[in-house]
């Protein structure tokens, strides 16, 4: 029986990430409470909105994407690539949903597998042949299947409230503490945040990169052509800039939870997000290689 | 696939399960008798081919079998693309034993050969007042009835129906979301 090497540098590089993450979300944790018990309140809050904003991730990102929601008879091409795909990797089978812009991009959205959404651009579809599409698509599967909205999420959370703690300090901190030590505490506690909020967003960008290469690495896999995904991502790249603008169509999910470090997490862009395409079509040839050892 | 693979990022494909595939072959008289469904003197394996060499030998192995085969008992064979990039190994034979047997061997040499991981279905068609497939899928080791009804529409009911009459005989598969179509095939 043929069984794929896990990639253990990858995977080593991801559980410090996050074994990190967690070391310094706890000592912040541990900072705030023993500091000032009222900033509980600020992470109950945080705490409220990422839930919400997890819980509905799918419906907010596909209305503020304009993403319709297709069937099958509607869009029976995809739906066969993707049961297909489901079938072979033993995967639930995700809705689809189409984005009406010339865009060419893709991403999974959604609180867990049985309430994933894989969508694709008309653009995507435009551009890319069939199997091209598949490598596609099965990256976005692989995204489901790890879970990568509950990871980064929770990755995001406490960068989250350090970040909102930054932003809003000078306006309240200090008036707030009336004792002796008031105005250092505030400056302690400003720093602190900051700190958490630098090192932590650092951290998340990290994860986020070893988590696109496991999808890529997830999608040759479940293909069983990396040059399929290669092919997809060269086709791609020249469309940096106007990927930046579909970004941008988030605004709405923006405004609605005022900490913009959310949209890392709520939404997987397959092209705009961060290892490079050189990085990711020479990891993907390693993968080749692997399939001929 | 574990809750640690997910969150560490690992992909594997789960192997082929072959101990249910033969379960047809008795479910064929069944079927015949029950509901006037006659094997339909075709059946087929639906492979996802991979970027890699060793796959192509393998594919080579095959082929000589089934011209051994063919040589044997007459069963004959054909090797074909369908529109999605799946490979399916076609079989054709008037005597059903004879096809399940080969199915079996299709699926027994990708998984010696290591490419168990690649299968994806085994298809077996039926004849009745509709033609009706048998859908054995290897992730999940077990069957489902798929009955098209032209221009990409299914019959569920009949589907549905298949499946309380033949439950007791055949490891139908109890998820029916996972009752995937399979449009295009070649047989």
């Amino acid at each position: 029986m043929r069984r794929w090497k896990s990639d253990l540098g990858l995977e080593a590089r991801m559980f410090i990430t996050m074994f990190l993450l967690a070391v310094i979300y706890l000592a912040f944790l541990a900072f705030l409470l023993a500091t000032n018990t009222s900033q509980v309140v600020i992470i109950l809050f945080m705490g409220g909105f990422m839930f919400l904003q997890y819980f509905f991730s799918d419906k907010m990102i596909l209305a503020s994407m304009g993403a319709k929601m297709v069937s099958e008879s509607e869009a029976p091409e995809l739906h066969q690539i993707v049961s297909r795909l489901c079938a072979i990797a033993n995967l639930p089978m995700p809705k689809i949903a189409i984005v009406n812009n010339s865009m060419p991009n893709a991403f999974a959205t959604g609180r867990n597998q049985k309430n994933a959404v894989v969508a694709v651009t008309t653009g995507i579809m435009n551009q890319l042949n069939r199997s091209e599409l598949e490598a596609v698509l099965a990256h976005e599967l692989t995204h489901v299947k790890n879970r990568d909205m509950m990871v980064m999420t929770i990755a995001t959370f406490l960068s989250s409230v350090a970040q909102l703690m930054v932003r809003w300090l000078p306006f309240f901190g200090g008036g707030n503490q009336r004792d002796r030590n008031g105005g250092d505490g505030f400056i302690v506690m400003f720093l602190v945040s900051l700190l958490v909020w630098i090192v932590s967003y650092i951290l998340i960008m990290s994860l986020s990169r070893y988590r696109e290469f496991a999808a890529d690495r997830g999608s040759a896999i479940i293909t069983g052509q990396p040059s399929n995904l290669a092919s997809a991502l060269m086709k791609i790249s020249g469309y940096r800039v106007p990927t930046q603008d579909l970004r941008k169509t988030e605004g709405p999910v923006r405004a609605l939870f005022i900490v913009p470090a959310i949209s890392g997490s709520s939404i997987w862009n397959l092209f705009s997000t961060h290892p490079s395409t050189e990085a990711r079509i020479a990891a993907l040839e390693r993968i080749e290689k692997e399939l001929e050892a | 696939m574990g809750f640690l693979d997910s969150i560490l990022g690992n992909t594997q494909l789960p192997e082929a399960k072959t101990d249910k595939l033969f379960a047809i072959s008795t479910a064929a008289i069944t079927l015949e008798a029950n509901l006037g469904l006659k094997p339909d003197g075709a059946a087929a394996v639906c492979i996802k081919p991979m970027d890699s060499s060793r796959y192509e030998a393998a594919r080579t192995e095959i082929e000589d079998l089934l011209k051994l085969s063919f040589k044997e008992k007459g069963t004959e064979h054909s090797i074909q693309k369908d529109e999605f990039n799946y490979v399916w190994v076609v079989l054709k034979d008037k005597d059903f034993d004879d096809l399940v047997t080969n199915i079996q061997m299709v699926s027994q040499i990708l998984m010696e050969q290591g490419f168990g991981t690649q299968l994806l279905a085994a298809v077996y068609r039926f004849k009745g007042e509709s033609t009706v497939y048998w859908i054995y899928n290897f992730k999940l080791g077990s069957y489902y009835p798929f009955v098209p009804s032209g221009n990409q529409q299914r019959n569920t009911s009949q589907e549905f129906r298949l499946k309380s009459v033949m439950g007791a005989e055949l490891p139908i598969e109890k998820d029916e979301a996972k009752w995937y179509p399979m449009w295009g095939m070649p047989i």
